[in-house]
């Protein structure tokens, strides 16, 4: 946030002008979110000898893979003031259902495994839209419900039995350890060079095209979105859609990275999910936050377990309460600091402001991801 | 007078659910009109039962705790740690309601000054408090606690009933009389409503909020408590999931996920329907993962249903009234 | 180039017959209005007459059950509210729809249903520049619309309709949250549309304004269409007459007070940002207006008062005995209460019964020792009020929201007379009411004077504030500009002091 920035900001009264450097929130956000890693970095290679190597690098980008796809298509949802708890049910199904189908088909192609993973987790994420955007059931109980139906299903249907890595086709297995390209010592994995495509192809379609810009609107305010003619629920069904597809593509990673899928696979992966986004500034309330945040606080997540299990005063069951902690430090900094933020942003011209403190009380008297994009009261539209 | 006749509306299909549940479950087994049935049918399920009954408070308040089985079992954890330090026994268990009811403090002192939404908070209490748990209790079981807590825990306490089913009973009763007919309960309800005509009209909201979510917390302690006495053993992972069921009996019971309407009436009438229903299932060999799937489907139906019945014109007159 | 008074051939916009009943309350009943091209068409009537179900059917909301609405002269079937966007209908409300996340020329543009799948930002912004640049508003479209003055989002929402080549721009009662000044700049916006051909539904309570925008006036009365006349072929008694269907004189002939001793006594209250500097004192059976423009701090004073946003600086002083007042609990212990001026969002329990809102703030008298509450004892609270009132409701356990605005605001002002206070501070308590219910707030608050209540009434309507005050305190950006006795008090003087010397 520049002098210039400041001085740029001006009300109805003000001369008119244009900032010299425009630097949006969000971006504010994602960088000091990438400083926070670096800090942790920093801390963490005094604590923990022999801290920067290559093994390091690779298990981080290995294991964060699959909950940034996840804490993305997360944002995607939240950013709609929705959420989806079931998408660990869906990488469960999906990575389950797409390792039974290879190991009978020995000579599935990449391309088919992971047309089904996400085919299938499509499915499952319209099911989700369906009832939360034409049902108008709130999505945290949709997603309640469908995180037990699905985990329900996929029990009964595995009856117990779990596909081996032995039975997969090789290249599934060894997918995480194929390499792209290296720089310097450090080996970009080929799933992690994906990812990052992915994240980025998605931040610039949330940021350029229409139909990003309109999934914030919804979040943003849900009744100007029904009154300005946006097709709310079909976007809000999109979202949910694209949530699940990507989910299935987590599964596929899973698939790949761990061999062996129990019946129980992937269940936890929709908190993960939701702390990642929360943690990159991701609100819950709908309408703000970013791709590459939710990217960002999954790597920051991931950073922490990985280098707080090779410190050797703290043991790993310590890894869930300082998960926890962290959330709420992330989201208790983003509200302090976005409000002092805030208050700088608005072009509010004292004193001629209407006084209702909109802008500061704003997000208190807003209904988060507990209710679905609908209104209560409102007629049929 | 739609709004109460709306609201009454729902728990008479509730108890014709009801009803219809207990036959159909009768004429397939002769057993189950039995009394000690009946007790049988609260007996597994009575920790998720008692805290439902604090659930329904703050969901009207307009809140949700996702932490309460995470902080069911942090008490657990924070008992058997307790015990197995040497603690005496009845300390141990009030340190342990202790440490719940800060648990459910420290969140309700988040929710009430920062104004961040509780599903967040209590999202991390969920990861947080579970993590506690596993910090104190790594990956193992304690258990060999004192015959008389095994006795409070599983043996008869008044006539067929245990100590646990008694205490849900009083918990209805008062908490049915606090929500209903006290200051306080219609503090709640409006603030669920509608937090800023709460706090202009002179209700101290955030101290509303803090005892509740203090109380959410040591409800909490009190069913991990009690979870630790049944089970006879404790472990860090005990609990897990609770929070649906919890949810979706407080739901189905006809309370609004936004807050402000909502009878505990309801909520016992859905608890007696979910716990038939998974007796039932039971009865039917359906497996207790099948039980979960139908009873997500049944959370998801319930507010389908509560849909249905809003858009009937009842409702439909609010909407006209215009300034 | 278009005669603006002369009538268009064909009617952009017609309504033949419109009915449209909600169970068993006609809203709109056999209703016909037309609407020209490049013609501002006034509307007015009391709450309940129909306007609101009528913008509803005109974008699409609610569909009528009899009559046609036509565009154009042809006959069109509204199903949504992307149906009338099509056809080039937009409404205004007076809270101004917007995405506080986004940025103000995304708001513009958010619903453009043409432009293709990428958005082209540099051409947006250019483009959103320009709009608002004909509209007298000169911000960077770049910054997030939250924040901004409900002037300039409304300004937003008319840059929206006029980048969908809007047709019908209904406005709802767009002045009400804006200072005269402001007031100013919406007219010359409006009569600019105007001149473009745009066809403008004002819906306005305040008939001054009426009078200086309209080319046309409309009454409506208990869902039907009572008149149409030329502006210049109307007076003002003659629409107020067909508004209540009765004569009646605008304001209630108010006695004679006969102020008491000093209640409540403020020196130098000041909050940072607000206001400082204020200082006047409150006689018992006194009326004390605040006048001034919206966010001159008015309401910010009352606040402070009544202890949502607490005085930083300064001193009050109820009965002779320094006080702080930090909650709205302490401020009704001390006998204060405050009349919000937001009546929907933070004056009343809108689900909750008549009687539950009217004891909420004074709960702690009906309670017993256990904690319970006698219902009872409640119920006949209520009912005093309800006779004192004369609100107007099916039962005192009818939820309030289906009450219509004018009884609304009498429960409203039931819920604070019920905590017995020595001073009670109102907040623009007529406004969006209907004036029948109008006259019966005046002459509760003279009734209330003379019974000995120490008033302070906040408006922005200045020939209330005239009739009903015994002093007026003028704020002007958040400084205390003068304090006029009812005798010295006249228009010029207060808006003098409201605006400053020009």
């Amino acid at each position: 946030m520049t002098a210039a920035d400041v001085a740029g900001l001006h009300g109805t009264r003000r001369r008119p002008g244009r900032t010299a450097v425009w630097i949006r929130p969000e971006r504010v956000k994602e960088l000091s979110l990438l400083g926070v890693i670096v800090v942790a970095l920093l801390v963490f290679s005094f604590l923990v000898d022999d801290y920067f190597s290559g093994r390091f690098f690779n298990r981080v980008t290995t294991s964060v893979a699959i909950t940034a796809v996840l804490a993305v298509a997360q944002t995607l949802v939240i950013v709609t003031r929705n959420i989806d708890l079931s998408v660990g049910s869906i990488v469960g199904v999906t990575a389950y259902l797409t390792g039974q189908f290879a190991s009978s088909n020995p000579s599935t192609s990449p391309a088919v495994a992971i047309a089904i993973a996400v085919g299938l987790g499509a499915l499952l994420g319209a099911i989700n839209g369906v009832i939360v955007a034409y049902g108008r059931v709130p999505a945290i109980i949709t997603t309640l419900g469908t995180l037990a139906i699905y985990r329900s299903w996929l029990i009964s249907h595995g009856e117990g039995k779990t596909i081996t890595a032995d039975s997969l086709p090789s290249w599934v297995v060894d997918l995480p350890t194929r390499t792209a390209f290296s720089i310097g010592g450090l080996d970009i994995r080929v799933v992690f060079a994906v990812v990052v495509v992915i994240v980025v192809v998605l931040q610039v379609a949330m940021q350029r095209l229409r139909w990003g810009r309109r999934l914030y609107a919804i979040g943003s305010n849900p009744e100007a979105a029904a009154q300005a003619g946006l097709p709310t629920r079909r976007l809000v069904l999109g979202a949910f859609i694209a949530c699940g597809a990507l989910s299935g593509f987590a599964g596929f990673l899973f698939l790949s990275r761990f061999g062996n899928i129990t019946v129980v696979a992937g269940q936890g992966l929709e908190l993960d999910s939701v702390a990642a986004a929360v943690v990159g500034g991701v609100s819950v309330l709908g309408g703000s936050g970013t791709l590459v945040g939710a990217f960002l606080g999954a790597v920051l997540i991931d950073v922490l377990d990985q280098s707080l299990v090779r410190v050797p005063q703290v043991s790993e069951f310590w890894r869930n309460a300082i998960l926890g902690a962290l959330i709420l430090a992330a989201v208790i900094a983003d509200v302090v600091i976005g409000r002092r933020f805030r208050r700088r942003w608005s072009a509010e011209a004292r004193p001629h402001t209407r006084v209702d403190g909109s802008g500061d009380e704003s997000d208190a008297t807003r209904v988060p991801a507990l209710t679905a994009a609908e209104q209560s009261g409102r007629p049929d539209a | 007078m739609p709004e109460w006749t709306r609201e009454r509306s729902w728990e008479l299909l509730l108890a014709v659910i009801l009803v219809g549940t207990i036959v159909y479950n009768a004429t397939q087994s002769p057993v189950y009109l039995d009394v000690d049935n009946f007790v049988n049918l609260f007996r597994l399920s009575i920790e998720k039962v008692i805290v439902a009954v604090a659930m329904t408070f703050v969901i009207i308040n307009g809140e949700i705790d996702l932490s309460v089985a995470s902080v069911m079992a942090f008490a657990a954890c924070v008992l058997a740690a307790a015990h197995e330090s040497g603690v005496p026994f009845g300390l141990a268990i009030a340190i342990a309601l202790a440490a719940a009811a800060s648990a459910g403090f420290v969140q309700g002192l988040v929710v009430a000054k920062t104004g961040i939404s509780s599903l967040v908070v209590t999202l991390a209490g969920l990861i947080g408090f579970r993590g506690a748990a596993r910090v104190l209790l790594e990956d193992r079981s304690i258990g060999e606690f004192p015959d008389w807590f095994g006795d409070l825990g599983r043996a008869d306490f008044l006539g067929p009933m245990p100590f646990a089913l008694v205490l849900f009973l009083v918990m209805l009763v008062v908490g049915g009389v606090i929500l209903h007919r006290t200051s306080f309960g219609r503090r709640v309800y409006v603030i669920g409503n509608n937090a800023d005509v709460a706090r202009f009209s002179g209700i101290d909201v955030a101290r509303v909020k803090l005892v509740l979510f203090t109380m959410s917390g040591l409800v909490a302690g009190v069913a991990g408590v009690l979870f630790a006495a049944r089970l006879g053993s404790v472990r860090a992972n005990i609990g897990e999931g609770f929070e649906l069921d919890i949810i979706t009996m407080v739901l189905l019971g006809g309370v609004s996920i936004f807050g402000g309407s909502g009878t505990l009436l309801g909520v016992a009438l859905a608890i007696c329907i979910v716990l038939n229903l998974r007796n039932g299932l039971g009865l039917a060999n359906v497996e207790a993962n099948t039980q979960t799937g139908v009873i997500g489907a049944l959370l998801i139906v319930s507010v389908l249903a509560q849909n249905l019945l809003d858009r009937l014109p009842l409702r439909r007159r609010e909407a006209e009234v215009e300034a | 180039m278009t005669d603006a008074s002369a009538p268009g051939p064909v009617p952009v916009l017609a309504m033949r017959g419109i009915c449209k009943r909600f169970g068993a309350t006609r809203a709109l009943e056999d209703v016909s209005l037309e609407l020209r091209r490049g013609e501002v068409h006034a509307l007015v009537g009391e709450n309940g007459a129909g306007k609101s179900t009528l913008i509803k059917v005109m974008t699409g909301v609610y569909p009528p059950d009899e009559g046609e609405v036509l565009v154009d002269g042809e006959p069109v079937s509204l199903r949504s509210a992307a149906d009338a966007q099509r056809l080039g209908i937009a409404a205004i409300y007076q809270e101004p729809l917007i995405f506080p996340d986004l940025s103000v020329a995304e708001n513009i543009f958010i619903g453009h249903q043409d432009q293709g799948h990428v958005v082209r930002w540099r051409q947006m912004c250019a483009d959103a520049e320009a709009i608002l640049a004909r509209l007298d508003v000169h911000i960077d479209p770049r910054i997030p619309a939250s924040g901004l003055p409900v002037a300039t989002q409304q300004a937003i929402e008319i840059a929206k309709a006029i980048s969908l080549d809007v047709r019908v721009l209904i406005m709802d009662e767009p002045t009400a949250a804006l200072s005269a000044h402001e007031v100013e700049r919406l007219f010359r916006q409006v009569r600019q549309l105007r001149d473009a051909g745009v066809a403008v539904l004002f819906i306005s309570h305040r008939l001054d304004e009426v009078f200086e925008i309209a080319d046309r006036v409309s009454v409506f009365r208990d869902g039907r269409h009572v008149s149409t006349d030329a502006r210049d072929d109307v007076t003002r008694p003659r629409l107020i007459a067909a508004m209540v269907g009765r004569q009646m004189s605008d304001f209630y002939a108010r006695h004679d007070h006969h102020a008491g001793d000093v209640i409540l006594r403020v020196r130098d209250l000041g909050r940072t940002g607000k206001f400082a500097g204020v200082s006047f004192d409150l006689r018992r059976g006194e009326v004390l207006g605040l006048a001034g423009l919206v966010g001159a701090g008015r309401t910010d004073i009352a606040l402070a008062l009544f202890g949502i946003a607490p005085a930083e600086t300064g001193a009050i002083e109820l009965d002779g005995k320094p006080v702080t007042i930090a909650t709205p609990r302490q401020a009704l212990d001390h006998g204060i209460a405050y009349l919000s001026e937001d009546r929907r969002h933070v004056g009343l329990s809108l689900p909750q019964s008549v009687t539950a809102n009217i004891t909420l703030p004074s709960l702690r008298r009906y309670v017993s020792r256990l904690g319970l509450v006698n219902g009872a004892a409640e119920r006949s609270a209520a009912e005093r009020f309800r006779r004192q009132l004369s609100i107007r409701t099916a039962g005192l356990s009818q939820p309030v929201g289906l009450l219509s605005g004018g009884n609304q605001q009498k429960t409203m002002l039931a819920k604070w007379l019920n905590t017995e206070p020595a001073v009670l501070i109102l907040d623009e308590p007529t406004r969006g009411i209907d004036v029948g219910a109008k006259a019966d707030v005046h002459q509760i608050i003279d009734e209330l004077a003379r019974s000995g209540m120490a008033i302070v009434l906040i408006s922005s309507d200045l020939p209330e504030v005239l009739a009903v005050s015994d002093r007026v305190l003028v704020m002007r950006e958040g400084e205390q500009t003068g304090v006029f006795d009812r005798s010295e008090a006249t228009q010029e003087r207060v808006m003098t002091a409201a605006v400053g010397v020009a």
